[in-house]
């Protein structure tokens, strides 16, 4: 590992400040199990480590009511996951569970209780790999990036986050404050496929999101994750899927699309046409799960 | 490079140490605070012998910076080992045959005591879950879960 | 004392993290040692450049192939401990150094400057046998280092005697020990020049011989001291290039150095088991009755020899004598390639000759219409028969550990579906779905049981002590790699002098004290090192008894130890151990109670012409049933439960014997299902417990264990092996359900999702 300063920052201007003046070279570590394992690896080496862990305003799962936003379900509050929330957290939190149990569901796949201890859901969305799986679930979720920087806050639709492996659209001197997830519009799920139960990175990851009214899909978000440079939101799939009766065939066409709209890469986790297949079937599975049709 | 001033707990001793800031948790325990139970298997927080308490929590040690725990509490194997004697879960592996080479066992108690702070009651499902982290090459697995059940049924 | 479940004595120590280990040892001065690989599979070594290196502070030395001595080492004699003229693999060491830290080491490494000139390369043997192809070792003369052939009986007879014959290609790949301590040794010399090694080895006297060849000394100048073993599992059987680096470090540097390997290292370096391209062929009567086996392999043993080369004996064992076979053939080529080096790994060959041998009785067995169990037991190895290999079996249990799993097979059958399953934390599998489908599968397997000749001595030495105070050492040649040896012997030599098995102290890890041993391999310590222990128990006892028969006025004969103590039987009158010892010793002419065991099997080198002989003085059996369940949209295959049946001769700790067969269950699922070191052009792609993925505790499948004995005539209270068959037979067990379930054959493992949905996918478009 490469020497670097050492900076435990305790508010939040104070960190922005930090990361601003190394205009890039630095890193912000909170739970710190990608990081290191990058900087143990050779693959990163920063200039300066900038601990975010002692901004109490980072952390915390909270609601606010919901006053803006005009969705369904708008009686109930708008959740905010603070960026240093550890996936243990997450995965316990009462609002979560009762809300949304497809995040739970979702942490629990991923590795162990140690690092679900250390590890946090903003250094999951900030390490951006295309197999993070939280967010496929929190994109299908309609969920926003709130972010801090030295112009203050900014917004962006989670879904926008990611640019590429690695790569977000955090500026020099920005960090991820929080995520904002909506009310949910109906029954949600994260499905992943995996050799094991536990400690794999997902083969194929699909978060999927719908609103179903009297058997007629009002609106469905299908999003993929390790099958392209970022989690991807299948829009053809869905727009197979809404404004018509949520049955067995549109599901499967739907499925087919998304297929077909998945751009996998081979790696030693799965060869192109395998993870093509694995997003077909985990699509068809998920929302037939969704839908409680019978098989 | 300047070094780092660390403050920790550790096994309830109050610890003041000078490092470089590039040490994870394991190294310090290992190299600075003479603490060797902690196993470094893979040092990528995917075997769990290295897997001690950050603040009551089971944590992989070398998965973190020891800077990031400054001012925290650490607990290790020999923090929960008493004097002349065994811990309820040390002692249900040694009687179950729950240990073979013996090498992710610190790390195997330390996760299954977190796991029986937060769940005193676990089920087979309970601790095959919570013991996921956790490899070991010898046994198979069975007479470990087999004796952090047992634990739980003693207490009862 | 012996069958009871005696907690291992080296447990307590362990749970409480006071058990050292290679890397927990700490000398004064000691440095730390890296070394620097090639950066390719195959080149020519122009120039190693070390002095920038050398002048980083907190760099004490560097060594390079000139500190080599001349001389060449290994199974083949034909590795160095460093490379100077060419490189023949990703893992070859061009330089090595030693600092005060091991960020300073591995900063020097990055200084080291070599320039290379790349050679053609091989990666499969394939290519590695081709006209022309490039030599992996040119004073070799050819890329073929050794050619297995034997036979028994015609094989056109055997053709000719069948009614079914069956015919099928088989795929194995590179598997790792993962052992969860890495690779580790500390070297120091004292001031004679002497070495000694600290050192994770499971043959600490070969390693002396091998360790005498690699530097250039006497053996006698060489002491191996075992640490703790973190698991080994084959790992250690062999001489490895860091061993002799890190004594060679030492010696320049003159202080003490350590090499620990990283988990990657670890991947990259270390020895895997051997890959392997099998074509099978077999044949049955109408009856139900084998005519033939006839197998080839073609096997990668990578760019050094190491006892990779050597599992062709073992796999040419599962073919002509895994029950009774009237006509065999095997082949076996071993060829060099530029990949890594292939050494032992638990079973030695086994796995993979069982997951042919067995997955071509299934075959059989559908050809024939036949129940699989029926088939097997029909033709099933019996106690007392020599088989045409010259295998000499004397107590046998296949019979019966067939019909074991088979008893449970059936309430597996009538088990409804949502019984066995357990709760799995993935949600995909929450979903019940139609495309799972279930199925059981059976396989046995053979395995040496009391050592395997491959050296001229297969023994093991033992010496048994009484003090004073009445209290016992044994001191063993073998070696306690966590498989409970040191226990189960405490128990043999306890039995005999009547003591606590707490009261027995065994010693087993330094060179100096210890007598000779082979190693700690074929599930061979409780065989003979038991036997060694055994021998020198009743030695000591028979001290004992002649001193307490003066002191109780009576015959040895009329004495038995009991209690920790001697007993008259007529009289009932007794003495304490430590008296009698005492009386023995504080006298004119006294004398110390040290009873000598030395035991070597009645046993036979291979006749290296026929590769006949009988290479064990006992065999062990075992078989499992596995019931699967297949999801066929994924291609995954859940192993819902593993019933393994183990002839063990005698269970002295029936603990133990679970262990053995319940952490080998652990390696035979990940061979079948999850393990494989992918290794592209020489390099390792998955060098990390990510990607070389473990069975975890969610994964594993409820495992049975049954035990059956049947008392060998030769063993230590009628004990044989067991440390290598519980993962033997499991990935064939698995491939059979998974035809029971859906109807295809695998022909490799791990069977992965993605390979059996492509098997599947196959079979749909036929």
């Amino acid at each position: 590992m490469q020497p670097f300063d050492y900076f435990s920052p305790k508010t939040l201007p104070e960190a922005v400040e930090i990361l601003s003046r190394h205009n890039g070279d630095a890193r912000v570590v909170a739970g710190g199990t990608d990081l290191l394992l990058k900087m143990k690896g050779g693959r990163l080496a920063p200039k300066a480590i900038v601990n975010i862990k002692r901004l109490a305003e980072l952390r915390g799962i909270s609601e606010t009511s919901n006053s803006k936003l005009q969705t369904p379900n708008y009686h109930l509050p708008i959740t905010t996951i603070g960026a240093l929330t550890t996936l243990e957290e997450l995965r316990r939190s009462p609002i979560i569970r009762e809300r949304y149990p497809s995040l739970c569901d979702a942490a629990n796949t991923m590795a162990s209780v140690q690092i679900r201890n250390l590890a946090t859901v903003g250094g999951n969305m900030c390490n951006a790999a295309p197999s993070a799986d939280l967010a496929p679930i929190f994109i299908a979720l309609d969920a926003s990036a709130v972010i801090a920087g030295p112009g203050g806050e900014r917004r962006v639709p989670l879904e926008e986050f990611f640019v590429g492996p690695g790569k977000t659209v955090l500026e020099s001197g920005e960090l991820l404050a929080s995520l904002e997830a909506p009310p949910p519009v109906g029954p949600s799920l994260y499905l992943k496929h995996s050799p094991r139960a536990h400690m794999d990175i997902a083969v194929v990851g699909v978060g999927l999101a719908a609103q179903l009214s009297g058997g007629v899909c009002e609106s469905a978000r299908i999003v993929l994750g390790a099958v392209a440079p970022v989690p991807l939101r299948v829009r053809r799939a869905e727009a197979e899927l809404i404004g018509g009766p949520f049955s067995a065939e549109r599901i499967d066409r739907a499925a087919k699309i998304a297929a077909e709209e998945a751009q996998p890469i081979d790696d030693v986790r799965g060869a192109v046409w395998y993870r093509r297949k694995m997003v077909e079937v985990l699509v068809r599975r998920g929302l037939t799960a969704i839908g409680g049709i019978e098989n | 490079m300047p070094k780092f001033h660390l403050s920790l707990t550790v096994n309830g001793e109050a610890r003041e140490l000078l490092i470089d800031p590039r040490r994870t948790l394991l190294d310090v325990l290992r190299d600075e605070l003479d603490l060797r139970g902690a196993h470094r298997g893979c040092d990528s927080g995917d075997c769990g012998a290295c897997t001690v308490l950050l603040d009551g929590k089971p944590i992989t040690s070398c998965m973190i910076l020891a800077a990031d725990c400054d001012g925290s509490t650490v607990t290790t194997v020999e923090g929960i080992t008493p004097a002349g004697g065994l811990h309820p879960v040390q002692k249900a592996l040694v009687e179950k045959g729950g240990i073979q080479c013996g090498f992710c066992t610190p790390g195997m108690v330390m996760a299954a005591i977190g796991l029986l702070n937060e769940n005193p009651n676990p089920t087979e499902h309970d601790v095959r879950e919570g013991l996921a982290g956790n490899l070991c090459r010898c046994t198979g697995y069975k007479k470990i879960v087999e004796a952090v059940l047992s634990v739980e049924e003693s207490k009862a | 004392m012996i069958g009871q479940r005696i907690p291992k004595l080296d447990a307590p120590d362990k749970a409480t993290g006071r058990t050292v280990y290679g890397h927990d040892v700490r000398l004064p001065g000691m440095l730390h040692g890296r070394i620097k690989y090639s950066k390719h599979a195959h080149a020519r070594v122009v120039r190693v450049d070390v002095s920038r290196a050398l002048k980083l502070p907190g760099v004490k030395t560097i060594v390079t192939a000139d500190d080599n001595p001349p001389t060449m080492f290994g199974y083949g004699k034909d590795n160095t401990p460093l490379k100077g003229q060419v490189v023949r693999s990703l893992r070859d060491e061009v330089a090595a150094v030693a600092a005060v830290d091991a960020d300073t080491a591995e900063e020097a490494l990055s200084l080291i400057e070599v320039e290379y000139e790349p050679l053609t390369a091989v990666f499969t043997p394939e290519e590695a046998l081709k006209e022309g192809a490039p030599l992996i070792h040119a004073e070799h003369g050819s890329n073929y280092f050794t050619r297995y052939r034997y036979s028994h009986g015609t094989l056109e007879a055997g053709e000719r005697e069948s009614d079914v014959t069956v015919e099928a290609d088989f795929e194995l790949p590179y598997v790792a020990h993962a052992a969860m301590e890495t690779s580790v040794v500390v070297a120091a010399f004292d001031h004679r020049g002497h070495l000694t090694l600290y050192s994770t080895t499971q043959i600490p006297f070969l390693l002396q011989r091998d360790l005498s060849e690699a530097l250039g000394m006497e053996g006698s100048e060489i002491r191996i001291i075992q640490t703790a073993i973190g698991g080994a599992f084959g790992r250690g059987l062999d001489i490895y290039p860091f061993e002799p680096i890190a004594a060679l470090l030492a010696r320049k540097a003159g202080k003490p150095v350590r090499i620990s390997f990283s988990r990657y290292e670890e991947f990259l370096a270390a020895p895997v088991r051997q890959p392997a391209k099998v074509h099978v062929r077999a044949g049955a009567t109408r009856e139900g009755m084998i005519t033939f086996r006839d197998a080839y392999a073609l096997l990668d043993i990578g760019a050094y020899v190491s006892w990779g080369s050597v599992t062709p004996l073992v796999m040419m064992e599962t073919t002509a004598s895994l029950y009774r076979i009237p006509h065999s053939r095997f082949a076996a080529d071993c060829v060099y390639t530029n990949n890594p080096i292939t050494g032992a790994v638990r079973g030695y060959g086994n796995p993979q000759s069982t997951f042919f041998v067995e997955t071509m009785m299934d075959r059989l067995a559908v050809a024939l219409d036949m129940d699989p169990v029926d088939f097997r037991v029909r033709n099933a190895n019996r106690p007392n028969e020599e088989t045409p290999q010259g295998l000499i079996i004397t107590s046998c249990g296949l019979k019966e550990c067939l019909e074991a799993v088979a008893a449970r097979a059936d309430t597996a059958r009538q088990k409804d579906e949502g019984k066995t399953m357990k709760d799995r934390p993935h949600p995909s599998s929450f979903i019940p779905h139609p495309s799972k489908k279930r199925g059981i599968g059976f396989a046995a397997t053979l395995n040496v049981g009391g050592g395997a000749r491959i050296y001229r001595s297969d023994g093991c030495g033992a010496t048994v002590k009484v003090d004073d105070f009445g209290h016992v050492s044994l001191v063993t040649g073998s070696t306690e790699i966590g498989q409970g040896s040191e226990t189960v012997l405490a128990q043999i030599v306890a039995e005999v002098l009547g003591v606590n098995v707490e009261d027995v102290n065994v010693l087993n890890s330094d060179t100096d004290v210890k007598p000779w041993d082979v190693g700690v391999h074929a599930s061979r310590t409780t065989f003979i090192a038991g036997n060694a222990a055994h021998i020198a128990a009743l030695d000591a006892r028979r001290q004992l008894f002649e001193t307490a028969a003066e002191m109780l006025k009576t015959t040895p004969d009329d004495l038995i130890a009991k209690d920790g103590h001697v007993v008259a039987k007529v009289s009932g009158k007794s003495a304490e151990l430590g008296k009698v010892a005492r009386a023995r010793h504080y006298r004119e002419g006294g004398q110390v109670i040290l009873g000598e065991g030395w035991y070597d099997p009645p046993t036979k080198l291979v006749d290296k012409d026929t590769y006949k002989g009988n290479i064990s003085a006992t065999y062990g059996f075992g078989a499992q049933m596995a019931e699967v369940e297949v999801d066929t949209d994924t291609g995954k295959v859940r192993v819902l439960r593993l019933v393994c049946a183990n002839d063990v001769g005698r269970a002295i700790n029936p603990m133990a014997v679970e262990g053995q067969i319940e952490g080998g269950a652990q390696m035979g699922l990940g061979y079948a299902l999850t393990e494989e070191v992918i290794v592209e052009k020489g390099r390792v792609m998955n060098p990390d417990f990510l990607d070389y993925r473990l069975f975890t505790t969610a994964d594993m499948p409820e495992i049975e264990t049954v035990i059956i004995e049947t008392d060998d005539p030769q063993g230590p209270f009628g004990a044989k092996g067991v440390g290598e068959m519980g993962g033997t037979p499991t990935a064939a067990a698995i491939a059979n359900a998974i035809h029971d379930a859906v109807g295809v054959w695998m022909t490799t493992v791990p069977m992965t999702p993605e390979r059996v949905l492509k098997a599947l996918m196959e079979k749909e478009n036929l």
